[in-house]
């Protein structure tokens, strides 16, 4: 199973890519200026059709997956994510340290009307 | 080669103002930095993913709300000058005149953003100047150095679009989506709602952007290479800055390099 992008909606906002913890949304390489999901790498996640804007990434049954590919993309994956936590985490860290460095004040107004 | 009119060779001599005027943070006296640390703990602090983190960190500090939604909205003056100036500059090349109605549209469509903006500030008790502006404006004061990075002309239609429409505005979807969900998050409904707002008419600039593109290079090959090329460049400085690398832009850039060292011989 993989997904797959319908290439005549698809905007290529290119967010799918980004998101992609396994890197196997191709762009660049395929110089026809489309997003195309490699299946071979594609580990059925569905992050790419969660944030796809205009609906274009679905699921396809009809793949199957060497085993050998997949758990060499899952390895990737696992290694995204532990750099993806890291960075949240450091993020976190310094906004909660620049935010404890300043004196809290009241607002002027409410937060929100 | 491109015959200028008038109107487009007066806006290439005037410069972007607004009411209050621009005030970039890179320029900032040493007293009005000192000021600005005061209120964010250090001037070093005024930079919009980490001020969405203080805020999500510290929702009950209003300072840090108003210097993100300021830090935004510099970006919306500036696509209010700079699409504006497409609208009279595309006229010199040759473009369909759909695409300078789509400009014109996208210029209305930034002064709403910058109209939230300001409303969502107006909830807070702050304005538009009461934090520095993270851009200097539009008008193309970065173009030179544009051109120098992307090795293309980026006033080229055809450049423009590929960098700041599909790739600049795509990936803006995910920041816009990132602050409504943090005003969901913190109670924030003004917030949540104007940046869900912003966050579709991303989306249809985006789309705009791809659309023409497509017709720019319909049938031309060489100039989807260029688009591709100019997206690559542009991509790779924005990871550079970031401290990411893409494994994809390097592989581009590797083939680009293999193929021309075969035309080469």
């Amino acid at each position: 199973m993989t997904y797959r992008i319908a290439l005549e909606g698809c905007i290529n906002c290119g967010w799918c890519r980004r998101a992609c913890p396994t890197e196997t949304i191709a762009f660049f390489l395929t110089r026809q200026r489309t997003h195309v999901i490699r299946p071979e790498g594609c580990i059925d996640c569905g992050i790419c059709a969660r944030v796809c804007p205009v609906d274009v990434i679905s699921y396809d049954q009809e793949y199957r997956h060497d085993p050998i590919d997949l758990e060499a993309a899952k390895a990737h994956a696992r290694a995204w994510a532990r750099r993806q936590r890291q960075t949240a985490q450091q993020r976190k860290l310094r906004a909660e340290a620049a935010a404890a460095g300043v004196r809290a004040r009241p607002a002027d107004a409410g937060p929100s009307r | 080669m491109v015959t200028r009119s008038r109107l487009s060779e007066q806006l290439q001599q005037s410069m972007p103002q607004r009411e209050p005027p621009y005030r970039p943070a890179m320029l900032l006296p040493a007293a009005e930095r000192a000021a600005l640390a005061e209120k964010l703990g250090d001037a070093a602090n005024y930079e919009i993913g980490l001020l969405r983190d203080m805020v999500q960190a510290d929702p009950a500090n209003v300072e840090f709300r108003k210097a993100m939604v300021c830090g935004i909205a510099s970006a919306e003056f500036a696509g209010v000058d700079a699409f504006s100036r497409k609208v009279a500059e595309w006229q010199d090349w040759n473009v369909p005149p759909e695409l300078i109605m789509a400009m014109a549209r996208q210029t209305w469509d930034e002064v709403r953003h910058a109209q939230l903006a300001l409303g969502l500030l107006d909830s807070y008790g702050g304005k538009i100047d009461e934090y520095p502006d993270t851009l200097g404006g539009g008008g193309g004061q970065v173009r030179q150095m544009l051109e120098l990075a992307l090795g293309d002309n980026p006033q080229d239609p055809l450049i423009s679009l590929e960098t700041t429409n599909v790739s600049l505005e795509g990936e803006a979807l995910a920041l816009f989506q990132a602050t409504s969900e943090l005003g969901g998050r913190i109670g924030d409904a003004l917030m949540q709602h104007v940046y869900d707002y912003n966050w579709a008419d991303e989306v249809t600039h985006t789309a705009i952007g791809d659309y023409f593109v497509k017709e720019l290079c319909a049938a031309d090959p060489a100039q989807e290479g260029r688009a591709l090329r100019a997206h690559a460049k542009f991509e790779q400085i924005r990871a550079q800055l970031s401290g990411e690398q893409k494994d994809e832009i390097r592989a581009f850039f590797a083939e680009e390099a293999d193929r021309a060292s075969t035309a080469l011989g």
